[in-house]
């Protein structure tokens, strides 16, 4: 016997159902994202193959939905059953994929499956940065210094002329008047211009021979410092790493760039590149020179062997003279500089260019005024400076307030000279 | 007339000196060239040169030789899906060594090479992948939340960190052993000391 329900009873279990499954739609469309990114995104990328292939319009790549769960769920089964896909897809990778049963619920599944099937591009916003344009200012005051100047001559001219004319109206008869190239009074004014401002500029040129300031060359890969540690928030010491431990800072090597590009094949998401002389830079072509350094195919990623890497040749850009000793671990671990004070907002920099002068004048100034850490009871401290016995007694009696790097020999020619 | 041919060249003098390009692309000169350049062979300097003169050197450590303050234990199984299965069987030596880790350096080197992708908190979220929006194309293996990560043996985590795994690349260039081991031992305490279960590996069952 078939149990009769009032017909009232029925429409509203109907408009119930209805709502609640309805609603369950919203929930698994909203978290099929959440749940590719957790359980998925390890391995599949969207839009394009990684190490698991594109899932866009996974569905009819499958002869079954079933079939499709079966893998997912345990590959094997798939592959047991006799399924055509599982059995093409199962060479896609040497990396096996990772089994969720039990891992994953149904609806789960139906959501991530549904999310990844239906995926689309999402439409690339770049914002239109503009290059930044150098500071005009000089431009400018010199223009209005000779158009001040060119007016003051011509001023001078008229006032000479007007008191030749009123001269003559009264009568008065002067000698003829010394023209201005000939007036001693100017050719001494212009000689002693002349010398100042051409003595200014062979001084600074003298002192400037050898020096690197502002040195920007152009380099093999248009690598920006400002995408890799400003934007990425990459650590200095993620490439630099022996600047800790060495001399050298380091150039990294065609393996540490393929660690993250092993991945990352492409630029899109980060602000438009340009090169110092306003020229646009294509990121993805950027990364493309690096693959062809590393012999590396993003097609067939398998094939990839790193031991056959040429290496780059960048441009150094920050140089010492032969005859200057610099040690960056001395500087970063023990000093404890930031690598910023002496290289500049390399975070902010496209192109990186030399900063700071490297003169000696600059690194004196700065072991004069730089206080040294010099309470090395605590962790932070350097335990090296508790042989500087006489020090801790003077900061004890209160004869010092703190200990520069002068103080502890930081301005000796031998430090850096030998 | 004089005077406007004078001004002119004035000007276009100023126009000529400003226009130059503010880019400096090279790096001057010096003083004493010979106290400047070293004769000696720098860091990264070429040596092809010394190729002609019958010096053949490849910038690789001599065989039998180790590098100053790492050690001397030899990670045993090779970068294939065998010596995968392996490693699980691998504990750290530098317990076995009762050697005390130096938490403090392990966190400074787990946030320079491994907090990067695998976040700060060890939650997989580093700024390259940054909920997806980050260029990272795949998403980072999540210490503390995937129970798959928890279990993973300390062996496991040395295979995959000294030849890398799947997206991952090898490390074993930027952190020496000791570092590699002291890494995983920091990633391990911050887990909670969950125990490694030993048949773990299975989940992820290489091909055969």
């Amino acid at each position: 016997m078939i149990p009769c329900k009032p017909i009232g009873q029925r429409l509203t279990t109907l408009f119930l159902s209805v709502f609640v499954f309805s609603f369950i739609n919203i929930v698994s469309a909203q978290d099929g994202k959440t749940i590719f990114n957790n359980k998925c995104a390890s391995c599949h990328t969207m839009g394009k193959d990684a190490i698991g292939p594109n899932l866009q319009g996974v569905v009819s790549r499958w002869e079954s939905m079933d079939m499709l769960r079966m893998w997912i769920k345990d590959f094997n089964k798939a592959i047991a059953a006799g399924s055509p896909r599982a059995k093409e897809v199962v060479t896609f990778s040497p990396t096996s994929m990772q089994m969720f049963d039990g891992n994953i619920t149904e609806d789960e599944l139906t959501a991530v499956i549904d999310y990844a099937d239906k995926w689309q591009p999402p439409v690339v916003q770049t914002p239109n940065g503009e290059p930044q344009k150098g500071n005009d200012n000089a431009v400018i005051f010199g223009v209005i210094s000779l158009v001040l100047a060119i007016i003051a001559l011509i001023l001078m001219q008229v006032n000479s002329n007007l008191k030749k004319l009123s001269d003559d109206a009264e009568g008065i008869s002067r000698p003829d008047p010394v023209p201005f190239y000939k007036n001693k009074v100017y050719i001494a004014m212009i000689a002693i211009l002349f010398f100042i401002v051409g003595g200014y500029y062979v001084t600074k040129g003298a002192i400037g021979l050898g020096r690197q300031k502002g040195y920007q060359p152009v380099q093999p890969i248009y690598y920006s410092h400002k995408v890799h540690a400003g934007i990425n928030q990459i650590n200095c010491l993620f490439c630099h790493g022996s600047a800790w431990e060495s001399k050298t800072a380091g150039i990294p090597s065609v393996n540490v760039c393929m660690n993250c590009h092993k991945g990352i094949n492409e630029y899109i998401k980060g602000p438009k590149l340009y090169t110092e002389d306003g020229e646009e830079v294509n990121g993805t072509a950027e990364i493309a020179k690096l693959y062809k350094a590393a012999g590396f195919d993003p097609k067939n990623p398998a094939a990839w062997d790193p031991s056959m890497a040429k290496p780059i040749e960048w441009i150094k850009i920050h140089n010492l003279p032969d005859h200057v000793y610099f040690n960056h671990s001395q500087h970063i671990k023990a000093g404890k500089v930031q690598c910023q004070t002496c290289h500049g907002e390399i975070t902010e920099m496209d192109e990186v260019k030399q900063a700071s002068e490297l003169s000696m004048g600059w690194c004196v100034n700065c072991h004069r005024n730089t206080k040294v850490n010099f309470n090395y009871t605590d962790s932070t401290g350097n335990r090296f400076y508790s042989i500087y016995e006489k020090f801790h007694n003077d900061i004890k009696t209160g004869k010092m307030d703190s200990v520069t790097v002068k103080d502890i020999g930081g301005l000796e020619c031998q430090k850096c000279h030998y | 007339m004089k005077k406007i041919s004078l001004i002119t060249i004035c000007i276009a003098t100023v126009a000529a000196l400003v226009s130059c390009n503010k880019v400096r692309r090279s790096p001057g000169r010096a003083y004493m060239p010979d106290m400047t350049y070293s004769r000696a062979y720098e860091t990264y300097a070429s040596t092809e040169a010394l190729q002609d003169q019958k010096v053949h050197y490849n910038a690789m450590p001599v065989t039998g030789t180790m590098a100053q303050g790492d050690m001397t234990w030899v990670y045993p199984y090779k970068n294939d899906s065998i010596g995968y299965i392996q490693s699980a069987s691998v504990t750290n030596p530098l317990k076995a060594d009762s050697i005390k880790i130096d938490m403090k350096e392990a966190e400074r080197l787990y946030l320079i090479y491994c907090g990067i992708c695998h976040g700060d908190k060890l939650d997989g979220n580093g700024p390259l992948w940054k909920d997806g929006n980050g260029p990272f194309p795949s998403k980072p293996k999540d210490f503390i939340g995937d129970d798959l990560m928890r279990k993973m043996p300390e062996g496991t985590m040395f295979h995959s960190v000294t030849y890398g795994k799947n997206n991952m690349g090898s490390y074993a260039s930027q952190l020496s052993t000791v570092q590699r081991w002291m890494v995983i031992d920091y990633i391990k305490s911050k887990q909670g000391g969950v125990q490694a279960a030993k048949d773990t590996a299975t989940t992820t069952v290489p091909k055969p």
